[in-house]
């Protein structure tokens, strides 16, 4: 038993319910957060791989203490295999996604805590939780306990919306609710029926009852079930109908807020993903219903980001847009795919938290996000103008960035499963990414600035400027060497093909 | 402005015909143009993709697209306006959403 893996979810629920607690005393959220935060990319990395059993309950199997006394009917049979606790399962793809959560996680905090005049330790609290959520989402072998934190995850990202005190925040965070109380339930009512049909809730076991015949995978319920939890996907993750919504809970954060709503959104967006395939992949036309809300997704969301004027708008609709990448390589469906949509996850993780960080300076400094009203932002921040442009290069899909490898990955896996139109599709969707980037950096920093344009901070604060830093040094690094990635997403792709 | 004025300003504005009141800068202008033509060759590349399904279902949607293309243009500003931030329109657009996913996914599946 790995203690490491539990402590995973276990430390940011406790560093929140202390940063609550404490919430009054400054000093101690600032100690507490920063020394939390800088453990979250650690863990992952010094953790052994392996599973959990809660309550150290092991299937039968691996439990022949247990297991002796039970008649043979039971021992002979599925059950002997079958995990009676909620298990985590920590391999190779998991430690690069919680590391990387980590890593945007600690920069988020970090950035919070120098551009706030007061640490907050209840926003700081939401923070930690939301973190504390993702990860059980990404690390869980059991539905329901998938649901329980999927639901925490939703209601941490309506208070950071809450919490930032930017107008019309409150509507949209009770317009997320709203429609997540559609999309809750009905993802709830999916797992409930296949409970019902499989008799568990364990996602290996789930996957062994279809494969071995146990259920009948032609089920009207299942495929019924199926539905429900790719709606509830779609909700989780940002995808259409739900990309405005996820694109205004964006623009109503603070940026650094939103830097890791984003990343709450791609990794849960992977987790559900990775366990919709792995039930349901024999299903054809869910891969088929993958790849179209996908387009859609691209389609619609990069379109709609040409289009806006607030600048968190435009880099929250080309989020919503990156996250169309992800799904087509889970929908082509191929191992080559399945490591490139991964490793796409990872980059536009990275690469949105840059960007929202990014833009975020000049919104703390001149506390507009309008882009019709700013510009001339390149004298008065030079570093981090240049920080911004490569941020741009790099969700473009400019080399030697990392969204250039996986792009690249992607659209190759789309030749040689023999659909070039998605190959071309991407292509293009990039191409006017770049187009909308430019469009934002231009009126923000080129153009020369209106007369009523205030400066009302003179300094960005360095840990801002230090997480850009940081944020560029993982894209350069991923971009040169992709097998850092590709090599720990490479076993989950193959797995998921078998 | 009388009654009735209000009346069909209100009708033109359910319908789409009514007009802009702000002025239309040029980035603004350029913006609406490069989505709308990326709209229409994503959409267009996407609809040769039902090649896969039946040859014939894809000629009648490519020249479905175009017709569409020529005869509701522009597009972009009603698509930006259906896509607002009202949540009337998203909770219609979800409830439309999980009607066809309902629809494919337990009848579409039996027949595949």
């Amino acid at each position: 038993m790995n203690p490491l893996i539990p402590i995973m979810v276990i430390l940011p629920i406790a560093c929140a319910l202390l940063l609550n607690l404490f919430h009054t005393k400054e000093r101690t959220v600032k100690i507490l957060a920063i020394i939390v935060a800088i453990a979250l990319p650690i863990i992952p990395l010094i953790a052994n791989y392996g599973l959990h059993y809660f309550g150290g309950y092991a299937p039968l199997a691996q439990n022949p203490t247990i297991a002796q006394g039970l008649p043979s009917f039971i021992t002979s049979s599925a059950l002997n295999i079958f995990h009676p606790a909620i298990t985590y399962s920590f391999e190779s793809a998991q430690r690069l996604f919680i590391f990387i959560l980590g890593l945007i996680a600690f920069l988020a905090i970090l950035t919070s805590l120098s551009e706030t005049k007061k640490a907050s330790g209840v926003y700081a609290f939401l923070m930690f939780m939301g973190v504390a959520a993702v990860t059980a989402i990404l690390l869980t072998d059991d539905i329901f306990n998938l649901y329980v934190f999927f639901e925490i995850a939703a209601i941490t990202q309506v208070g950071i919306i809450i919490a930032s005190k930017i107008k019309g925040n409150y509507e949209t965070a009770l317009k997320y609710m709203i429609l997540g109380s559609i999309a809750s339930p009905l993802l709830l009512l999916g797992i409930a029926l296949l409970l019902g049909i499989t008799g568990n809730v364990n996602i290996t076991d789930i996957v062994y009852s279809i494969k071995n015949g146990l259920v009948n995978p032609q089920n009207p319920v299942l495929l019924t079930a199926c539905g429900l939890i790719i709606f509830g996907w779609l909700y989780g993750s940002g995808l259409p109908p739900f990309h405005t919504i996820k694109s205004a809970v964006y623009s109503k954060a603070l940026p650094h807020g939103a830097a890791l709503l984003q990343a709450f959104s791609v990794f849960t967006l992977v987790a559900l993903g990775i366990i919709i395939f792995r039930i349901f992949s024999y299903l054809p036309f869910a891969k088929v219903f993958i790849i179209a809300i996908s387009l859609a997704a691209m389609i619609l969301s990069i379109t709609m980001a040409l289009m806006q004027t607030d600048v968190k708008r435009i880099i929250g609709y080309l989020a919503v847009g990156e996250l169309g990448y992800i799904g087509l390589g889970l929908g082509i469906g191929t191992a080559f795919s399945i490591t490139a949509g991964l490793f796409q996850a990872v980059n536009e993780a990275i690469i949105t938290a840059f960007l929202f960080i990014g833009f975020g300076t000049i919104i703390y400094k001149t506390r507009e996000s309008d882009i019709r009203k700013m510009g001339g932002m390149m004298i008065e921040t030079p570093k981090a103008a240049l920080l911004v442009f490569l941020a741009g290069l790099a969700m473009a899909g400019v080399p030697p960035l990392n969204a250039f490898q996986s792009k690249l990955m992607l659209i190759q896996s789309s030749l040689n499963a023999g659909i070039p139109e998605l190959g071309v599709i991407m292509i293009l969707m990039s191409i006017v990414t770049f187009m909308t980037f430019m469009k934002a950096f231009y009126a923000v920093y080129m153009r020369p600035k209106p007369r009523d344009l205030e400066i009302k901070n003179e300094k960005i604060p360095k840990a801002t400027l230090f997480s850009m830093i940081v944020f560029l040094i993982v894209c350069i690094i991923l971009g040169l060497f992709p097998q850092v990635a590709t090599n720990f997403l490479q076993g989950l792709a193959n797995s998921l093909i078998v | 402005m009388s009654l009735y004025d209000i009346i069909i300003n209100r009708i033109k504005k359910v319908q789409g015909k009514d007009e802009e009141n702000e002025p239309v800068t040029s980035i603004e202008a350029s913006s609406t143009l490069a989505a709308e033509i990326t709209l229409l060759s994503s959409l267009l590349v996407a609809v040769i993709m039902l090649r896969f399904f039946s040859n014939a279902l894809m000629i009648v949607a490519i020249i479905l697209v175009i017709a569409i293309a020529i005869f509701a243009m522009p597009i972009m500003p009603r698509l930006k306006r259906e896509q607002n931030d009202s949540l009337n329109g998203m909770i219609f657009y979800v409830i439309l959403a999980l009607g066809i996913i309902a629809v494919l996914f337990y009848w579409g599946n039996l027949n595949v």
